[in-house]
């Protein structure tokens, strides 16, 4: 069996589920404020979600490759095939990036121009902050991690055929690994910082870029496990078994802790440092979000942990089905929380000067949960509105498309080469592979 | 030195693959193996032996739980009802504090509880002396032994010789 054939009802399904996106999308753009706070939030939130999912993938492939790490080598094909989807994701971050450049949208405070001249913060950061290192930067990065991912799967593949004993494609391999983890390290924190951190532009924290590539590499790991039954479930991959995926679940337990110390890490050094000025982030989500602010830890740390501790809970598809979608989901509701208040506070901060007797329905949201908040207290369930403050059902279809177009891109590029390296020096290491 | 009081027979093995393919066949003729001597754990042997899996791990967490429920309980006495005091303008209730406390109980409970779980249950103490069948064990040989009293001994011979045995031989410990 050398590579996959897709059978015609997954695409069909697969074309559904797009379908139910782009249905989704326009319902979004439909129903939306003047400057489209909901279509272009949603957009971001998906592309950078998935763009850093594929970075993940060939992240962890070079990881492996420069640790001698053989047990993965059986199925890296399927990592190689998810990197590609980078070059979808160099389109979608350069619609947005365009839209920075010629003011299609209000995501990012620091891009509108009269606001940075009156705000210091915003001055002071914008020599990093502005429309041209957003774009060129930006872009720059990305297109370097496609440069990177292109590379090692083509040397991957190369080797299928024109392998040898001298491993010479192995060690072209490890040296771009080598090459390529050092950039990786530093770039993906500066592309987050410009792609979701500075959607809060007054606000900073140095935890933030490990604590968004967390999230993403555990989603990106529970989608692997995902993939990878399903394949197993129509024929491919016999040699991947419960040894592989005792050592995929305890990537994904051990990230969903690594995460949590993340998410708890940030808040603790400003909370106890007392450091103010950087309250806002906790603020807003503590008081307009508590769902989603508590709920992530809940979905995302004890789930994970109590159920995946067991060691046979890693080995069973059922648990480590039902904690892959769990987990999923949940870091999809992670980065939707790390975008969306931030996003309509500038949505609500442009209208004012903007069009200061316009309400868009951003606006409206802010204030009728500071309304309602400085009566009670707390802000009421009754005040939370689909799409702005908790994910409604376009929000689920638009991530149901952007998950389509990842999986079609994935299957496709896999079914482009042999499933199985077979002159790659670890690879009996990974078909006897016991844990 | 602890003492089984028991005659054993044994074979030894150059190789751990050998030793998997004897221990396997002993499996299946229901010769009943008395223990397994490695100078490196083999991938497959517990499996191989039948032996079930350890329930260290449960009594870690309960260990873990323990060292969770000690730290937060005790800081939460301490700093509400003991000795409240205020610490740079917090609430006498600061959860966040708590918790890397609260992280570290729990890994030293778990960390000591099953550490001297598994030495009161393998009977490993300060200046206790264990069998060894053959020092070779701790070097490059696989030992595989029995229990005299539950084998024949022609049995065993034979099997040792077919599964390709070193050398056999009998000690009483």
């Amino acid at each position: 069996m050398n590579s996959i054939q897709v059978p015609s009802r997954d695409k069909l399904i697969l074309g559904i589920m797009g379908g139910i996106g782009v249905i989704s999308l326009i319902a979004i753009f439909m129903n939306d404020d003047e400057h489209h706070t909901r279509f272009w939030t949603n957009f971001l939130h998906n592309s950078v979600f998935f763009t850093l999912m594929a970075l993940m993938a060939i992240f962890f492939l070079c990881v492996s490759r420069v640790a001698l790490a053989g047990w993965n080598v059986g199925f890296k094909r399927v990592w190689e095939a998810m990197s590609q989807f980078l070059i979808v994701g160099f389109v979608l971050m350069a619609i947005i990036a365009l839209g920075v450049f010629f003011n299609w949208h209000h995501l990012y405070h620091w891009a509108d121009e009269s606001a940075v001249k009156t705000d210091v913060i915003l001055t002071g950061k914008s020599g990093f902050l502005n429309k041209y290192f957003y774009t060129f930067v930006g872009l720059g990065i990305l297109g370097s991690w496609v440069f990177f991912a292109r590379r090692m799967r083509s040397l991957s593949i190369d080797e299928d055929s024109h392998g040898d004993n001298h491993f010479k494609h192995y060690k072209k391999m490890k040296f771009w690994a080598g090459i390529f983890l050092p950039i990786a390290g530093f770039s993906s924190a500066a592309a987050i910082w410009l792609w979701v951190m500075s959607v809060d532009a007054h606000w900073y924290s140095t935890m933030f870029a490990w604590y968004c590539s967390a999230s993403c590499f555990v989603s990106m790991i529970a989608l692997t496990i995902l993939l990878l039954i399903y394949l197993k479930n129509r024929g491919y991959y016999h040699n991947v078994n419960a040894e592989h995926f005792h050592d995929l679940g305890k990537f994904m337990f051990a990230f969903s802790i690594f995460w949590t110390y993340l998410w708890f890490s940030q808040y603790m050094l400003i909370w106890y440092g007392n450091v103010g000025e950087e309250t806002v982030y906790f603020q807003t989500r503590i008081k307009e979000y508590p769902i989603l602010f508590y709920g992530n830890l809940v979905i995302n740390f004890v789930l994970p942990f109590l159920i995946l501790m067991r060691n046979d809970n890693k080995r069973k598809y059922g648990t480590l089905i039902l904690v892959s979608v769990i987990v999923f989901l949940g870091h999809w509701l992670d980065i939707f929380q790390m975008i969306k208040p931030g996003a309509l506070h500038t949505a609500h901060e442009v209208s004012q000067h903007v069009m200061p007797n316009a309400t868009p329905a951003a606006h409206q949201v802010i204030e009728a949960g500071v309304a309602h908040a400085d009566a009670h207290g707390h802000v009421d369930a009754a005040h939370f509105k689909s799409g702005f403050t908790i994910p409604g059902l376009p929000e689920l279809g638009l991530m149901l498309g952007f998950l389509a177009l990842f999986i079609a891109t994935t299957l496709h590029f896999l079914s482009k080469a042999a499933l199985v390296p077979k002159k790659d020096p670890f690879i009996h290491e990974s078909l006897h592979h016991h844990v | 030195m602890r003492r089984y009081n028991k005659e054993v027979i044994y074979g030894l093995y150059n190789d751990e693959e050998v030793l998997l393919k004897a221990v396997r066949k002993a499996k299946s003729k229901h010769l009943e193996i008395f223990d397994v001597y490695t100078p490196f754990p083999v991938h497959g042997l517990d499996q191989a032996m039948g032996i079930e899996e350890s329930r260290l791990h449960q009594a870690g967490f309960v260990y873990g739980l323990c060292g969770t429920l000690t730290a937060f309980l005790g800081m939460t006495w301490i700093f509400t009802k003991d000795w409240p005091i205020i610490f740079g303008g917090k609430p006498h209730w600061p959860v966040p504090s708590f918790i890397p406390i609260t992280f570290e109980l729990t890994v030293l409970f778990a960390a000591w509880g099953m550490t001297i779980t598994f030495y009161t249950i393998c009977g490993l103490w300060p200046g206790v002396e264990n069998p060894q069948l053959d020092l070779r064990t701790t070097d490059d040989k696989f030992c595989l032994a029995f229990d005299a009293n539950d084998v024949s001994d022609s049995d065993v011979r034979s099997f040792f010789s077919e599964t390709g045995a070193e050398e056999v031989n009998t000690k009483s410990i």
